[in-house]
């Protein structure tokens, strides 16, 4: 079976207590896993302010994911959470050659700079 | 229009070059809201080629990344500003 290189970020509710958040990630950890695929990095950003109203809520737990996986497990993945209401939105790429040239370059760390940090910004990040 | 010596832009017309293709970008991400935000003006409407002097390739990474970030939540579709 064809695998594929995909990143997907999806956004859990974040009315949740902390548990059932944890437990819904987990799901579709699982799911991925047993569905063949293998999970090379997850990232979770946790509760983030939206920019806008999102049915009813301001702000959602946020995950990234990047994964290799078979072709049709995506589709499979994507039925499962657009039935669970506790996934607010998400979001699978497929990563072509161009974004998987710019996935190495984010691992070495060697991404172009389009701005350096103006010294206003650079004095609030460091 | 140059050769008018009063014509008001005869001083400063200075052709704005592209950031991305000066920095060597392969693939515009969604997720770097800081970048992309420079791109949007204070509505949160994409700015046009004309103004931000970006090459036409880029300018079409640039908006599917804002629209991918804005249906996640990421950048605002009509940023109210505080009036």
């Amino acid at each position: 079976m064809k695998k594929n290189y995909y990143e997907l970020t999806f956004i859990v509710n974040a009315v949740l207590d902390e548990e059932q958040i944890k437990a819904s990630v987990q799901k579709y950890k699982d799911f991925i896993t047993n569905g063949g695929a293998e999970i090379e990095e997850i990232d979770e950003w946790g509760i983030q302010r939206f920019t806008y109203e999102m049915d009813g809520k301001n702000s959602g737990y946020y995950v990234n994911a990047f994964f290799t996986a078979p072709v049709d497990l995506i589709a499979k993945m994507e039925r499962q959470m657009l039935i669970d209401d506790n996934i607010l939105r998400f979001l699978t790429l497929k990563y072509d050659n161009k974004m998987l040239h710019h996935r190495d370059l984010q691992k070495k760390g060697k991404l172009p700079v389009v701005f350096e940090p103006r010294e206003k910004e650079a004095a609030e990040e460091s | 229009m140059l050769k008018n010596p009063q014509h008001p832009k005869k001083g400063n017309l200075r052709n704005k070059e592209c950031k991305f293709s000066k920095a060597g970008v392969i693939y515009i991400d969604y997720k770097d809201v800081k970048t992309l935000q420079r791109f949007t003006n204070d509505q949160g409407k994409i700015l046009p080629r004309r103004v931000t002097g970006t090459s036409a390739r880029y300018q079409r990474q640039l908006t599917k990344a804002i629209k991918r970030a804005r249906h996640l939540g990421m950048m605002p579709f009509v940023a109210e500003n505080l009036r």
